[in-house]
């Protein structure tokens, strides 16, 4: 296997394993702030808010791949 | 009645995207060749000279961002004329809904103290990212050669890094106003054991750095991917030569469009509301 290749590679693996932990992150934290609406509808205001926080957090580690991603394919 | 016109919107907005399809598809030459990486690299459009290290010449991103405060500057302008007209137009009704959203949803709901000193900083910057990131997603012949015009200036890591940094040095300048020297001591728990002390005190440093490149990535990268879908995806009618391809493509392109302008409110909103937690848990430290 040449560089190129190599490259291109650990690029599309990086992406796809990166996704991992985050999808099952994000499906994790939306289920239970829907729960948790259901529950207490009155709140529903604050848990939205910070649902989109912790959405934000979570969803930051699967851009960092994308980044590392673009990196080996561009700059590296 | 409401839903069928929905409907017909949907419908009339797919028809209108094949149709742009379709046209490019039939203009012949130049379409073999789309590089989508070329869209986000930086040419200088007027070309300046440098000073020492800083090179002054003005570029794509520039150009967005002078778009985006004139957008501004003319919408605050239209909204202080507004303000005296009676009864409310629909034009200040929503502008008082997002005004809303700032002041209550988002330094309302996550500050304790200083939310009417923080408060012009945090909603500044939830309007100018907002605003960015929807013009990006309007295409303005900015573009090189044969390009598709889709660029943001939130799509560039320097300007996110920029607002970021803002957000970072107004969060130790609000700690360090508001508990003086305790702040810093403050950083690691009073209660803990003194060598865990120094453990904690050594992480919560680096997750000050890591938070200001979180901040600046996330934008940056939700903004970069956003726009490369969207290229991809009307590259492809040109890279395929087909119609059936383009018909379904675009209609992909428009749905990808749509949530593209959710993204571009959620990932202001986040901005906002990220700067607000790290400012309000300056000014108010637990330990």
């Amino acid at each position: 296997m040449d560089a190129e290749s190599a490259k291109l590679l650990a690029a599309g693996i990086s992406m796809g394993v990166g996704s991992i932990g985050p999808a099952l992150g994000l499906g994790m934290l939306i289920s239970k702030a829907l729960e948790s609406i259901a529950r207490q509808p009155e709140v529903a205001g604050e848990i939205r808010t910070n649902m989109f926080i912790g959405i934000g957090v979570t969803e930051a580690v699967a851009l960092y791949a994308f980044v590392i991603a673009l990196i080996l394919i561009f700059v590296a | 009645m409401k839903r069928k016109r929905l409907i017909w919107g949907v419908v009339a907005v797919v028809a209108l995207g094949a149709l742009v399809g379709y046209d490019l598809l039939k203009t012949p030459g130049q379409s073999e060749q789309v590089e989508i990486v070329e869209e986000f690299e930086l040419q200088p459009l007027i070309k300046l000279p440098a000073i020492g290290p800083f090179d002054l010449s003005v570029n794509k991103a520039v150009v967005y961002l002078w778009i985006t405060a004139a957008v501004l500057i003319v919408f605050a302008l239209l909204v202080r004329r507004s303000l005296r007209q009676e009864p409310p137009s629909r034009f200040r009704v929503l502008m008082e809904l997002l005004y809303a959203l700032a002041h209550d949803g988002i330094v309302g709901a996550v500050m304790k103290s200083g939310r009417a000193t923080w408060f012009p900083y945090i909603a500044g910057a939830f309007f100018f990212v907002l605003t960015a990131n929807l013009i990006g997603l309007i295409p303005l012949p900015f573009a090189h050669h044969h390009q598709l015009g889709f660029y943001t200036a939130t799509a560039n890591l320097y300007v996110t890094l920029a607002l970021a940094l803002c957000t970072f040095v107004f969060t130790h300048f609000a700690g360090l106003r508001q508990n003086r020297g305790r702040y810093f001591i403050n950083w690691a728990p009073s209660s803990a054991p003194p060598v865990l002390k120094q453990l904690i005190w050594v992480i919560h440093s680096v997750s000050e750095v890591f938070r200001l490149v979180s901040l600046a990535v996330r934008l940056f990268a939700n903004m970069l991917a956003g726009h490369a879908i969207l290229a991809v995806f009307f590259a492809m009618a040109l890279i395929f030569q087909s119609v059936l391809a383009a018909l379904v493509l675009q209609g992909a392109s428009v749905l990808i469009y749509m949530f593209e302008i959710f993204v571009a409110f959620i990932q202001a909103f986040i901005f906002a509301i990220l700067s607000a937690v790290y400012i309000g848990g300056a000014l108010d430290q637990e330990h």
